[in-house]
């Protein structure tokens, strides 16, 4: 086994602007936001942000201008409301912007993790967003070759990195997640690039104690940091709640206008 | 008349009568999901389980299977860790999809920025999709879900001429398809549908509102027949085990627009 660990302005350096992004959790739960402040402070642009139900982590991105392009089933703050910076980007055509389902983007990762080139996929046959992605070239209605009945095939996703935060690792790269999963498994064996940040770094004994939390094996990541409460303000499932109204905060400043401001105080605060 | 009277002395929040009415739609044999964004889903799933329907699977958005009502906090997140507690298993979403795909008894309940006749929803945008006028949030799991689950609740807590439209700007999500063993059922702060050959067909009223009202309120007719009963309200039990899974009241969110 090969030491991953680095420390962030390292790890960030592995991501090249152009490039395509996925990043753990949905929603309020372990988004990696700690290094998504590396990201935006190294100045990295134009990336695609790929996922299946994220929330502050694409908002604040495009806030930063990091952001080229997204594909999502849904972005928002829940019953806080919608994306704000998200929406007004959408709007005024600042972003490319694609809408998924997650059936569709869930199996997607899941064959890129595969090595897949395509997953079929039932149900979404007769919806609007068919024809969406029938023309951006990530979705085909086929005939399955066995029954002749029509099926969308879904093609593969391999985002050139992601970042995917954990509650422990070790130096190597053995990452256990603990609780809820998600699609974070498939995202990180089905990357081009894998950056793991942990609340805590832990002996490999660990693992060799308790193998079947090993959910992300060493030889998948490219670096490791440690990064305590590097999901805060989303949940760290055991470590600590979403911090709800640190979230509101976000967005009450956003709505005020201020979100270069929550930006530059966030930047600079540790 | 005894509905209108609970309501009277209990005061009755309209997310009460809905948490039933969705609670009403589940039976102990069928596999129920919910996504984020979801907290009258949240109760109506528990109320169910706990009354009615002992034996549904109860899936959720934050991967957890039965999470235990007796330590359950309804939070503004509805993928929040607290949603997960002392979980019998994680079950990923994409398992949960897997159920969906192999034809499994799954019910799913889903929103709708607009809803038609048919029960088809939009929550992609208001106006094209190259240049809305409003980008909405997404349709989650709607395009996906939606032909292919048997039980398909969709609630709105605003009913209103803007949500029910005669034509959805974008279909984000199927409603009523003839021949297919798929029940849709549409819930909202004043009435109960359900979706058929006819249309949308108006099943029962609120406690306290008019069918008049419910009509009104829409920018196509719905079909009514006869008599339409008023919608159960809680029992004084069914209240309490809600209220105690909310105590924060994240129930009434949806309702302070």
């Amino acid at each position: 086994m090969k030491e991953k660990l680095v420390d962030a302005e390292k790890a960030v350096e592995l991501i090249n602007d152009g490039d395509s992004i996925t990043f753990s959790g949905v929603s309020m739960v372990r988004v990696p936001m700690s290094f998504i402040r590396e990201i935006i402070k190294a100045g990295k642009k134009d990336l695609y942000l790929i996922d299946r139900e994220p929330g502050i982590d694409f908002d604040i991105l495009i806030a930063a201008k990091a952001v080229r392009k997204v594909r999502f089933a849904m972005v928002g703050f829940e019953l806080f409301g919608l994306a704000p910076n998200f929406r007004k980007a959408a709007e005024s055509k600042e972003i490319e912007w694609i809408e998924d389902t997650c059936g569709a983007i869930t199996n997607a990762l899941r064959a890129g993790a595969s090595g897949m080139p395509f997953v079929v996929v039932k149900g979404i046959l007769g919806t609007d967003l068919v024809e969406i992605h029938e023309k951006e070239g990530t979705w085909k209605v086929i005939k399955d070759p066995f029954s002749g009945e029509e099926i969308l095939a879904v093609k593969a996703v391999n985002p050139d990195v992601a970042v995917i935060h954990v509650q422990k690792a070790d130096r190597y790269g053995n990452a256990s997640i603990e609780g809820s999963r998600f699609e974070d498994v498939y995202k990180a064996k089905g990357a081009k690039k894998l950056i793991i940040t942990a609340e805590e770094i832990v002996d490999t004994d660990y693992f060799r104690k308790y193998p079947e939390r090993n959910t992300i094996p060493y030889f998948y990541a490219d670096a490791v940091i440690h990064m305590p409460k590097g999901a805060y303000p989303t949940a760290c499932p055991n470590y600590y709640p979403p911090d709800y109204e640190e979230i509101r905060r976000y967005l009450a400043m956003c709505r005020e206008g201020k979100v270069e401001e929550y930006i530059k105080e966030w930047i600079g605060g540790r | 008349m005894e509905n209108m009277e609970n309501v009277g002395t209990q005061k009755i929040h309209p997310a009460e009568i809905m948490i039933k009415a969705m609670a009403m739609e589940i039976a102990s044999d069928d596999i129920f999901l919910h996504g984020l964004a979801s907290p009258l889903p949240a109760l109506a799933m528990h109320l169910a389980k706990q009354t009615h329907a002992p034996d549904v699977v109860y899936l959720n958005v934050a991967d957890a299977l039965d999470p235990d009502p007796n330590e359950y906090k309804l939070c503004p997140s509805s993928a929040d860790p607290r949603h997960a507690v002392n979980t019998i298993a994680i079950v990923e979403l994409l398992e949960t999809f897997d159920l969906a795909m192999k034809g499994k008894q799954l019910g799913m309940f889903l929103g709708g920025a607009q809803i038609d006749s048919r029960a088809n929803t939009n929550l992609t945008c208001i106006g094209s999709y190259e240049s809305p006028k409003v980008k909405l949030p997404g349709g989650a799991a709607t395009a996906f879900l939606t032909p292919l689950v048997k039980k398909l609740v969709l609630w709105t807590t605003n009913h209103s001429k803007r949500v029910f439209v005669e034509k959805v700007d974008f279909i984000t999500g199927l409603g009523y398809e003839e021949g297919k063993d798929k029940e849709v059922t549409v819930i909202t702060n004043l009435a109960v549908f359900k979706a058929g050959k006819e249309g949308l067909i108006l099943k029962s009223v609120h406690p306290g509102v008019t069918v008049d009202e419910v009509i009104e309120n829409m920018s196509f007719k719905p079909y009514v027949e006869g008599e339409v009963p008023t919608t159960p309200a809680p029992t004084e039990d069914e209240l309490e085990l809600i209220r105690k899974l909310d105590l924060d009241g994240i129930r009434f969110s949806e309702f302070k627009r």
